[in-house]
């Protein structure tokens, strides 16, 4: 049915100009929400730039990196100032085909839930949650999780919140959806001087801005890769605070490292860096106290929670935020009020708690580029590579036959190993030679064909320290030491690392060990990593996995015969 | 049946009449013997109720202006009349356009007839509007069942001399000082009930609305209206507004707002060329959901419920498996079932399968899937929104439910998409927007159910890829009546968005292949085979491992043709981890080695069975020596068993136990019945078949107002002529309206003969008039036995 009035708009078969529907942007978007990056791409430089605020690497083999938008990379890129618009923007410029529309939409939506709430200071009441949107504030004070955490409704847009309560309600906020922008800021912590001494080396240009964006953002995370300087950017931030810090970390190793660093870097001295460990437990201007002490129970009670309060703590810095553990969690809700900083290397937690991550210690501050980084040798990926050894019949009977339990065990330690081991070893004749095992006979063995010794856990520390020494200096060129060896220790940096048996514990753990035992070689030649795997046993469904991740990391991976290793010899 | 519409009918010229059967082809089906039948059937209740249904809002409001108006209407006091309810800022002029034109198209309805000057709605038009503009019955209408000693009441009490008629007290309701007077009786709460009723809906609900109080004792408000004629009661517990009254409290007006002109369609801008590269994008990914759905269903079919659906778990894992929301694998589930490349096989205890319908589909180019798919979904009565959904007995409405049909669905979906169109390219309307237009367009299907189709029809052309960014793609609006309905067009359209198939993949030493764009099919093809979908989207990532090698080896690929395979569509080299996999898998595939047999001979005397191995008779058994003692067959047990014993031997049926049989996945069809299409009719029907039902119309019309007497067949036998040649004299005669002589045999076998005028050829029927017997009939094609000229 026309309408008078109106006259429609005759249809022409193509009205207005038409352009090609495939663009040759460097990006493809997926329908499960990861972007697909092509880094041979002239502009994949300019996108990875564009995206990456908003999206999380996820997997990064030599030609196409996989990104992943989530909601909370989406808000880490609204905390980050970055808009909805800026997000669709580079999403539709760089994609290669058109984006789903549904995509879109989600995007916006979802950024648009970040800031709607917000916490702020109150000068009467201390703390209350503010809101934009009333809506939003109804819903969430329906929550019968979020009412124990309010006060008094102290306006229609506006409830005061128990300042405890300030991490808490953070928390479940971010449950429902409504993660809030915390603009109650912090108190200045005891004032305690501390100035980076930068002779002889210098604040890398990156390590600058991480340490900026994070004092400019208030607390929040800063993402570096293994090997970029994160301790550094740790001691750049102190420098900005200039105040009384308390550093957590992974364990002892890193604890003693931190130490050395600071004293290194900065004007403290070593009086002023206390140790919180399981041995000591000094208190000082600045103290370093490792996880495990921290989350150390005796009946029930956390013994040591009392170091958070011994002094007015100015910042709190996290190692390796993605290995938090839960306890710190919760302790960390009741800090809000100063100021945290988190390094790590990625943001995906492998217990799924990201969220607690960016609602306790803060958003992403900084991510930094590391394909430029790459290319600058800051860091330098291993070459990886994978030796399989066939069993020999009798071995494969004895396999088929062995309990399921004892299985691994079996392949692992098989005798065919420890000659490819020692071709290998004799490959890298002038080289400072790793090997690393998990069982204390095959590493026994290996250290006697090798001529080499071993350091297992019974291994006394002035020993330890002694063969260390000699490692580092180069007296001894190979070193056997076991699984159990290389978690408690300091263990020195090789060129070339030999893996018998055992895995390294979880994937990230295990890239986080490789980037601290291997170090790019004096000529500037990649280090190595060889694993040594008997061929068609369970042994090889794990190098399956390690194969899988390492890859994904970026680093090269190639498989070998073992037979190509004997027979080069 | 009026014979002046009927006269006004015959007077219209034939271009009239077929512009009258192209609008209303209902009208048509089956045709009409003569004018009087066009007229009967044009007048019934339910061809005017389908006509005004088609209305927008201004020609609604002419029609029920000329209602109201006592009949017969001049022109000029209907603009009159209109211009009461024009809305400011609306220039006389345009309603004066507006109007002339309207009225014209109401002509052309066959909705209003009779000339400039006395204008009349047709007849049934009366019937079906029986609250024009929301106004009550006429006052005589409204106290036709009052008595007369109540009727004497009211006029007193109205004001009136004396008078006991229903007629009279009409009369002085009509009367506007009376009315107003009466209106200013009343207390206000009255008043205030009044204004209630004003705008319709004009009857109202009262306990006891009979009582006959009168205006000196009268208490209530409602009893101040009764005794006053202001309300009238319509039964026991209703009271209505009579139309005089609505008329005085309306002001004289009869609309409210009547704009001429439809509400603009508001939206947000978008640059088309975007809006058409989304929709193609929209479009590819639908096609290949629809083929990802039938792919699986091959392999592993759903079960058909007892009730005809689809189980919910069965959706929620197609979801699962497209990686899409429910209801958006409901949509794609039903356009497939609507297109027929799935249906369910015959069998009770059946499975939803793709039909051979799919295999043709599958092999077409992407753009002419898309048609089929949108073309499908655009005339398709099944509605998938409403799945999840419970019904009026509270059931749940599965996907592929036989009740998921709503006959309004596809004229909702061609409208909304027209009006899209409508708003211009580079436009998305909001829904509220096209809701209100469509309001305009087509006042009297307003409601829920029109509501909730329109914001299925968004939806869903957003998902199919008619339109991104909400506006209508280039190749959407090829689809739709108003944009050609050309589906070439369409597919020609898209041809170009659509991205080029590439012919290399980027290989990865993680052993994944990101295909960064659809995959020519070979290619496509082999890398489904050997390795697994990670993700899908723009590009597709595919995972190689050790099962989907494996896989490809099991389906005759060997690790050589592999791996050049791998080369060839690589751009880079391929990663040594891969190759490695490629060539670990294979050096250990096969070492066992795993075969179907459905049977077997084992015997211990291995000479025997050489004897059986070289027996000619044992060829068509398909045997094979696995071993000395051990053979191998491909036929049944127990026609294996069957066969040695004809052979001579004594052979043994075996127990299954340590038999190994190893099924393979077969990829099923069902020979069941796709699912029925609906009738094409968004087009409107073809012209030649308006032309020919005019033609027949016109002739039966002759033959009925001359009240001619049968016209003999000439003498003697018609020629014989072979089939063709007759079907093919028939067309001609159709197409130029001309008279044939034909022989034909009746019923009963014997040969007749007749003379025919014939209308239309379809389904092997002919449609003619015969002179013979001066009546339209129709005649079974293979029953004419010859066809001669009349002369």
């Amino acid at each position: 049915m026309g309408s008078p009035a109106m006259p429609r708009q005759p249809y022409t078969s193509q009205p207005y100009p038409r352009e090609k529907s495939v663009t040759d942007g460097p990006l493809i978007v997926q329908s499960d929400k990861t972007l697909l990056l092509e880094v041979d791409h002239e502009k994949a430089d300019e996108c990875r730039k564009a995206i990456a605020p908003f999206a999380e690497l996820e997997r990064a083999p030599e030609h196409v990196h996989t990104y992943r938008v989530t909601p909370l990379a989406l808000w880490n890129a609204r905390a980050a100032g970055h808009d909805a618009e800026q997000v669709v923007d580079a999403l539709i410029g760089y994609s290669r085909y058109p984006v789903p529309h549904a995509l879109l939409v989600d995007v916006a939506e979802i950024m648009a839930r970040y800031g709607r709430l917000r916490l702020e200071k109150h000068p009467v009441h201390g703390l209350v949650l503010t809101s934009t949107d009333r809506a939003v504030l109804e819903e969430v004070l329906r929550s019968k999780k979020i009412q124990p955490l309010l006060g008094e409704r102290l306006e229609a847009d506006a409830v005061a919140v128990h300042p405890s309560e300030r991490g808490n309600i953070k928390q479940h906020l971010l449950k429902l959806g409504w993660p809030a922008e915390d603009l109650a800021g912090y108190v200045d912590g005891e004032h305690h001087p501390i100035t980076l001494n930068e002779e002889g080396w210098q604040l890398r240009t990156y390590q600058r801005e991480a340490a900026e964006a994070f004092w400019h953002g208030g607390s929040g995370v800063v993402v570096l890769p293994c090997g970029a300087g994160k301790t550094i950017v740790g001691a750049a931030a102190m420098a900005h605070a200039k105040a009384t810090t308390l550093i957590l970390v992974t364990n002892t190793v890193s604890a003693h490292q931190w130490k050395q660093e600071l004293i290194k870097r900065t004007s403290l001295t070593e009086d002023e860096i206390g140790e919180y460990t399981g041995t000591k437990k000094e208190i000082r201007p600045v103290t370093i106290a490792t996880y495990q002490v921290m989350t150390t129970r005796k009946q029930g009670v956390y013994r040591h929670l009392e170091l958070f309060d011994a002094r007015d703590w100015g910042l709190v810095v996290y190692d390796e935020v993605h290995l938090l553990p839960a306890p710190i969690f919760r302790m960390t809700a009741d800090l809000q009020a100063r100021r945290r900083v988190g390094l790590t290397a990625t943001l995906v937690r492998e217990d799924g708690r990201e969220g607690d991550v960016f609602s306790l210690i803060g958003p992403k501050r900084y991510d930094a580029p590391w394909k430029e980084m790459e290319n600058q040798g800051w860091i330098a990926p291993a070459d990886c590579v994978e030796v399989r050894v066939t069993l020999t019949d009798e071995e494969r009977l004895a396999y088929a036959m062995a309990d399921s339990e004892e299985r691994y065990r079996f392949c692992a330690t098989t005798p065919s190993k420890t000659r490819v081991t020692e071709a290998l070893v004799r490959r890298h004749l002038d080289e400072q030679v790793l090997v690393i095992g998990q069982y204390i006979d095959q590493l026994d063995e290996l250290g006697e064909h090798l001529n080499a010794p071993v350091i297992k856990g019974e291994t006394k520390v002035k020993e330890r320290e002694r063969l260390f020494q000699a490692f580092r200096d180069k007296e001894i060129q190979v070193l056997v030491v076991s699984k159990v060896a290389n978690f408690s220790i300091d263990l020195p940096e090789a060129a070339v690392a030999i893996q018998v048996s055992g895995t390294f514990g979880s994937r990230q753990e295990e890239a986080q060990r490789l980037g601290r035992v291997l170090r790019p070689k004096s000529d500037g030649g990649g280090a190595r990593f060889y694993s040594v795997v008997s061929r068609d046993t369970v042994d090889q469904d794990f190098a399956a996995h390690r194969q899988r991740f390492l890859a994904e990391q970026g680093y090269a991976y190639q498989i070998i015969d073992a037979d190509d290793v004997l027979a080069g010899d | 049946m009026s014979t002046e519409f009927t006269e006004w009918l015959r007077s219209r010229s034939d271009d009239q009449l077929r512009a009258l059967v192209t609008v209303r082809p209902e009208l048509i089906t089956p045709v009409p013997a003569h004018v009087e039948g066009l007229a009967g059937r044009a007048s019934s209740p339910s061809a005017v109720g389908r006509v005004l249904d088609r209305l927008d809002r201004f020609a609604l409001s002419v029609v029920e202006t000329l209602v109201v108006l006592p009949a017969p209407v001049d022109h000029r006091s209907l603009r009159a009349q209109m211009a009461l309810a024009l809305p400011e800022g609306v220039a006389a002029a345009v309603l004066r356009t507006a109007l002339k034109e309207t009225v014209e198209r109401l002509r052309t309805l066959a909705l209003v007839y009779g000339p400039q000057n006395a204008l009349v709605p047709a007849p049934g038009v009366r019937e079906i509007l029986e609250t024009p503009a929301g106004l009550g019955p006429p006052a005589v209408e409204v106290f036709r069942h009052h008595h007369a000693e109540r009727l004497a009441e009211l006029i007193q009490d109205v004001g009136g001399e004396t008078g006991d008629t229903k007629e009279a007290l009409a009369e002085l309701l009509g009367v506007q000082e009376i009315v107003e007077r009466l209106v200013q009786d009343v207390s206000p709460q009255a008043r205030s009930a009044l204004n209630e009723l004003t705008w319709g809906p004009a009857s109202g609900r009262v306990p006891n609305a009979r009582r006959e109080v009168r205006a000196a004792t009268a208490q209530s408000p409602i009893e101040q209206l009764l005794s006053r004629a202001l309300l009238g009661a319509t039964g026991e517990e209703t009271v209505v507004l009579p139309r005089e009254v609505g008329l005085f409290l309306r002001g004289g007006r009869i609309h409210q707002d009547l704009s001429p002109v439809p509400p603009p369609l508001d939206g947000t801008g978008r640059d088309q060329a975007m809006a058409d590269r989304t929709a193609a994008g929209q479009a590819f990914a639908f096609v290949r959901a629809v083929e990802e759905l039938c792919e699986r269903w091959s392999v592993d079919p759903p079960g058909v419920l007892r009730s005809g659906g689809l189980a919910v778990r069965d959706l929620k894992r197609a979801a699962g498996l497209l990686d899409l929301p429910e209801w958006v694998a409901g949509l794609i589930i039903e356009v497939a079932y609507a297109a027929g490349l799935v249906a369910a096989s015959g069998s009770v205890d059946g499975d939803w399968l793709p039909t051979p319908a799919y295999d043709g589909w599958r092999v077409k180019s992407t753009e002419d899937r898309w048609v089929v798919l949108a073309s499908t979904w655009l005339s398709m009565d099944r509605v998938p929104g409403v799945i999840g959904e419970r019904d009026e007995r509270d059931r749940l409405l599965n996907a592929l439910h036989p009740d998921l049909r709503r006959s309004a669905a596809a004229e909702v979906r061609s409208t909304t998409l027209s009006m899209l169109s409508a708003a211009g390219p580079g436009v998305a309307p909001s829904l509220e927007s096209v809701r209100e237009r469509l309001s305009w367009e087509q006042p009297r299907r307003r409601g829920g159910q029109r509501d909730q189709l329109v914001e299925f029809t968004l939806r869903e052309a957003e998902q199919i890829g008619v339109t991104g960014l909400g506006a209508i793609a280039v190749h959407g609006r090829a689809m739709l009546p108003c944009g050609g309905g050309r589906p070439g067009a369409a597919a020609s359209a898209l041809a170009p968005l659509l991205p080029e198939p590439l012919d290399h993949v980027l290989l990865q030493a993680d052993l994944t292949a990101v295909a960064p764009g659809p995959l020519t099919g070979d290619l496509r093809r082999w890398l489904a085979l050997s390795a697994d979908v990670e993700s899908t989207g723009g590009a597709t990532v595919y995972r190689f491992c050790e099962q989907s090698i494996r896989r490809a080896l099991d389906a005759g690929q060997g690790a050589d043709e592999m791996l050049s395979m791998l080369e060839r569509h690589s751009t880079t080299p391929v990663p040594q981890p891969l190759s490695y996999l490629v060539t670990d898998v294979a050096r250990r595939h096969g070492r066992m080695r795993v075969g179907t047999a459905s049977a077997y001979i084992r015997c211990d005397d291995s000479s025997l069975l050489d004897e059986v191995m070289a027996d000619r008779r044992a060829l068509p058994l398909r045997l094979r020596r696995l071993a000395p003692t051990v053979i191998a067959s491909k036929t049944s047990r127990a026609t294996l068993v069957d066969s040695l014993r004809g052979m001579g031997y004594a052979p043994a049926a075996e127990s299954l136990d340590g038999d190994v049989i190893i099924t393979q996945l077969d990829v099923r069809r069902t020979e069941g019945q796709p699912s029925p299409r609906p009738p094409v009719t968004l087009n409107g029907p073809e012209a030649d078949v308006v032309a020919a039902a005019v033609r027949a119309v016109r002739a039966g019309d002759a033959a009925h107002l001359a009240r001619r007497l049968p016209v003999d067949a000439p003498e003697g036998q018609v020629p014989r002529s072979p089939a063709t040649a007759t079907i093919n004299a028939l067309r001609e005669a159709i197409r130029q309206g001309a008279q044939v002589w034909i022989g034909y045999l009746d019923s009963q076998g014997n040969a007749t003969s007749r003379i025919l005028e014939p209308a239309r050829m379809e389904g092997g029927y002919l449609t003619a008039y015969d002179e013979t017997r001066a009546a339209v009939h129709r005649f079974a094609l293979h029953r004419i036995t010859g066809i001669s000229d009349i002369n």
